[in-house]
């Protein structure tokens, strides 16, 4: 349990002050006299109380089986195997972004003959907000969270006594320089100029502090197999999981996907043998096969990972794609870029 | 950690302030402190109120004004015409000379920061100078003076892209020759801070 204040007398009149870890300058209440922390500040240490009950984060879990494409039978079938709460640290600042980004859009316009011409648009973009930071600060398993969603709650350390902690691993100068690379590239994001000529921006950070957020996890099985929620301690929303994909969606896919493949390279290799004179003809049969092949490839792929809807910030997922669907979409874009080589 | 009582540099006389502020001003010798690694004295102006401007609203708002040389060496702009070049440095030839570049030091929201800046900028205030706060309050300054060196640069590209025409390409130095923290006297009012002098 982090001790909060720190207990000590002011220099001047003796009286028991207590300082905030993070802080720099703070006023005798006895006294009046301003004064100075020197050496090792430490971090400003932040806890918000557990708000969501036990029953609470269940039937939030439960409540996200039914939305999407996971299996139908799962709010009947999945069974919940232990639900406990944890204590995660994040490290947590703003920063205020200001700058410019100038550059150019381009747009092509058609005409009725189908000449396309290029209009060139100038932008320039201010850039001035704050910027709001977090990242998870140890590492608890792949739970599907790196980031607060919500930064604001009752602020309590009653909770620590129970509720098991993770200790913080990563380094404030880290998460400082992380911060600020965030910053800018968000604001990078947020000035959204296609072609850039010019940008200049400017970070300026506030302090770093550690927010200690209360989440429950939820693990659950679903024929033989294990997955798992975790649910925000504070707003009681579902902040990732892990579940089974429908069957029925799946074995569609499966069953079009192989009859897809099969067709397609089948084709292909009964082009390849009535065209053995035809250098062109031969070209379209490996194509049409190797077509083919990746069609039952990721089939074997959907039926692997796709079989699993997963939601959150996870590390083998990229960025935060919102449901497996992901997966699919990803296929179809190997496929197509496959299929263009080949028409 | 050790916690010290923060003494004036110059005269030893104990700070006592009401806020938290990176500035420590002493009400006896009036010399201004701050503690960002060593104790350095600073310069810094206070500025007299107009004689008209009603005492209950009176709020003294920290800058840092900045003494720079602002020099254009190539930009480049979509329409607008030639007029773009910086007319507003003081004494330039077009393409740079001094300024007075004002960056307000108080936690402000993006809006009011932006709109205070580029007034006082644009348009440098006159004012009297007193040595004294003369018991008006103040907002504290949370902004190092290096921060405001970096938001310096911030208010001269938008001085510059905020013109007519679109900036495209902008190639310059800004050179800070001095800085100091600036009280203006300002007055709160149902449409922001406006300037009391
Ligand atoms: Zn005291
Ligand atoms: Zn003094």
């Amino acid at each position: 349990m982090p001790d909060l204040s720190i207990g000590l007398n002011c220099p001047a009149c003796g009286g028991a002050v207590s300082v905030q870890e993070g802080e720099g300058v703070l006023n005798c209440q006895y006294c009046d006299s301003t004064l100075f922390i020197e050496g090792d500040k430490g971090v400003q240490t932040i806890a918000f109380k557990m708000k969501v009950t036990k029953e609470s984060a269940i039937a939030a879990a439960q409540g996200w089986w039914k939305k999407g494409f996971k299996a139908r039978d799962l709010k009947r079938t999945g069974k919940i195997i232990e639900v406990y709460p944890i204590y995660i640290p994040f490290w947590s600042t703003t920063a205020r972004v200001a700058g410019w980004v100038c550059g150019y859009e381009e747009r092509r316009h058609s005409d009725s003959k189908g000449n396309t011409r290029v209009e060139r648009i100038p932008k320039e973009v201010m850039v001035l907000s704050d910027y709001r930071y977090s990242e998870i600060a140890c590492d608890p398993g792949d739970l599907g969270i790196r980031t607060l969603r919500n930064f604001s709650g009752e602020r309590s350390f009653a909770d620590f006594e129970m509720i098991p902690t993770f200790e913080t691993t990563t380094s404030k100068d880290v998460a400082a320089k992380d911060a600020r690379s965030k910053a800018e590239e968000w604001g990078r994001e947020q000035a959204n100029v296609p072609h850039v000529t010019f940008e200049r921006l400017y970070v300026v950070p506030h302090n770093m502090s550690i927010i200690y957020y209360p989440i429950w996890v939820v693990r659950y099985s679903y024929r033989e197999r294990m997955y798992m929620n975790t649910v925000d301690g504070v707003t009681g929303t579902v902040l990732s999981g892990r579940a089974p994909g429908d069957p029925l969606f799946q074995s569609l896919a499966i069953t079009f996907g192989s009859a897809a493949g099969g067709i397609v390279s089948g084709a292909g290799l009964l082009l390849a043998a009535f065209s053995e004179a035809d250098q062109n003809g031969a070209y379209f049969a490996v194509g049409g096969f190797v077509i083919g092949g990746l069609l039952l490839f990721g089939t074997y792929r959907f039926f692997r990972r796709g079989s699993e809807i997963v939601e959150g910030e996870f590390s083998d997922k990229e960025g935060s794609a919102k449901t497996g669907l992901g997966d699919i979409k990803q296929i179809s874009q190997t496929l197509s870029q496959i299929g263009g080589r080949y028409p | 950690m050790k916690v010290i009582q923060v003494k004036c540099p110059h005269c030893n006389n104990p700070i006592k302030m009401k806020q938290k502020d990176l500035l420590f001003y002493c009400d006896s010798c009036k010399t201004i402190h701050v503690r960002d690694g060593g104790i350095n004295v600073i310069d810094y102006e206070i500025g007299d109120f107009g004689r008209n401007a009603p005492q209950g609203d009176r709020i003294y708002v920290p800058f840092w004004r900045l003494y720079c040389s602002f020099t254009i060496k190539n930009m480049k702009v979509e329409g607008g015409g030639l007029f773009k070049l910086s007319n507003w440095v003081k004494g330039g030839a077009g393409t740079g000379g001094d300024i007075f570049i004002f960056v307000p030091a108080s936690d402000f929201d993006p809006a009011t920061f932006k709109r205070l800046a580029i007034m006082l900028t644009t348009l440098p205030p006159r004012y009297n100078s007193r040595t004294d706060f003369n018991n008006v309050p103040r907002l504290p300054t949370t902004m190092s003076r290096e921060e405001a060196a970096q938001m310096a640069h911030f208010v001269v590209i938008t001085m510059e892209a905020e013109k007519p025409g679109t900036l495209q390409d902008l190639d310059y130095t800004l050179n800070v020759n001095d800085a100091r923290a600036v009280y203006l006297p300002f007055l709160t009012s149902p449409q922001g801070l406006v300037l009391g002098i």
